[in-house]
């Protein structure tokens, strides 16, 4: 799973991200020629992200390649259950990527289109927003 | 590429809110500049446009009638698109002339199949091109015909079409051949990575 190596000092318990707003970049596809785009804000998880690329490349199997273009950089916490408000912020659980509509999620290069998309509709039934298969501009598909 | 003839008006307003207002009138702000002319601010019919460029790509050569100020022959510079709408919000015309030769990114097509258990790696998906403006191609093609692993395509080994010359460097990669990856090497190309990580990242500190 995708887990920074180490969370940059002052910033371990975070306040929530920010969920408005569109995504300012990363909204092309530039590395394969499809991609799997968010439509609406998310948190994914690390959890999430490795579910969705096992099943797109359980699916293809082989002569394919996928690109995971998010990262979850951000980190949410938690306070124990059955414990009385106050003492401090909880510790962290998750590991989380900040997904905005628009973002491109990942992206797979592959001869076969129709296995293609088959692949990440099933990695899009992992993540928890609704989200659609785009192509890159200009891919010959 | 042939011309397409496309009406525009002249904008009276400026800035987000007469932008705003000009595209929910269903067109598309644009701004004409070049050969050292004035920019001129025009709004173009947004269907038009948009079923201009779905047909004849990024570098389709617009021939504007500007409604009482002339025509102008241009060339897209740069799009702006709305990426959930997949509507254009504005766009730059770059003023051409006819047998002016102009620097434009042409899309690459990869053409044949490579050899069995190979995988083709796109790395540059355009390549710029000198050309005169009225007679752009549409893309280039590139063949991968059983090409073996290990082997590339470099900007040079294009084949360009006649009238056109390469305006990148000929050392660039376009393509990559290299051998499939097997479905284990797949499965574990985050695994081997998180564990590292895992490794190294810091100890919590229990919380009081």
């Amino acid at each position: 799973m995708l887990i920074p190596r180490k969370p940059p000092k002052g910033f371990r318990k975070p306040h929530h991200p920010d969920r408005h707003g569109p995504a300012k970049g990363g909204t092309r596809v530039v590395f394969g020629e499809f991609g799997i785009q968010a439509l609406e804000p998310a948190y994914i998880t690390n959890r999430q992200i490795e579910a969705a690329r096992i099943a797109m490349t359980r699916h293809i199997k082989r002569g394919g390649k996928v690109w995971i273009t998010i990262f979850p950089d951000r980190s949410i916490t938690k306070k124990p259950a059955e414990t009385r408000m106050g003492s401090g912020k909880g510790s962290p659980e998750w590991w989380v990527a900040n997904i905005k509509p628009g973002r491109i999620l990942f992206e797979m290069s592959f001869p076969n289109e129709q296995i293609a998309r088959e692949a990440m509709r099933r990695a899009i039934h992992k993540l928890p927003l609704k989200c659609r298969i785009v192509t890159r501009e200009g891919a010959d598909v | 590429m042939s011309e397409v003839k496309i009406s525009a008006e002249p904008r009276t307003e400026f800035g987000k809110g007469g932008a705003r207002r000009t595209r929910r009138a269903g067109k598309v702000p644009a701004v004409l500049y070049g050969h050292g002319e004035a920019p001129r601010h025009i709004a173009l019919p947004a269907r038009e446009f948009a079923a201009a460029i779905r047909h004849g790509g990024k570098n389709q050569i617009f021939n504007i009638e500007i409604t009482g100020g002339g025509t102008a022959l241009a060339l897209p510079k740069a799009i702006q698109r709305d990426p959930i709408k997949d509507t254009y919000e504005h766009v730059d015309l770059l003023v051409v002339r006819r047998g002016e030769k102009v620097t434009v990114e042409i899309p690459v097509h990869l053409t044949g199949e490579a050899a069995r258990d190979t995988l083709v790696m796109v790395e540059n998906t355009t390549l710029a091109i000198l050309a005169d403006a009225t007679k752009l191609p549409e893309f280039v093609e590139v063949s991968i015909e059983g090409l073996e692993a290990g082997s590339h395509v470099t900007a040079g080994d294009v084949q360009l079409p006649a009238g056109s010359e390469l305006a990148a460097d000929p050392a660039v990669v376009v393509a990559v051949v290299t051998g499939a990856p097997t479905a284990e090497a797949l499965e574990g190309e985050t695994g081997e990575a998180a564990e590292a990580a895992e490794a190294e990242a810091t100890p919590e500190p229990a919380d009081a």
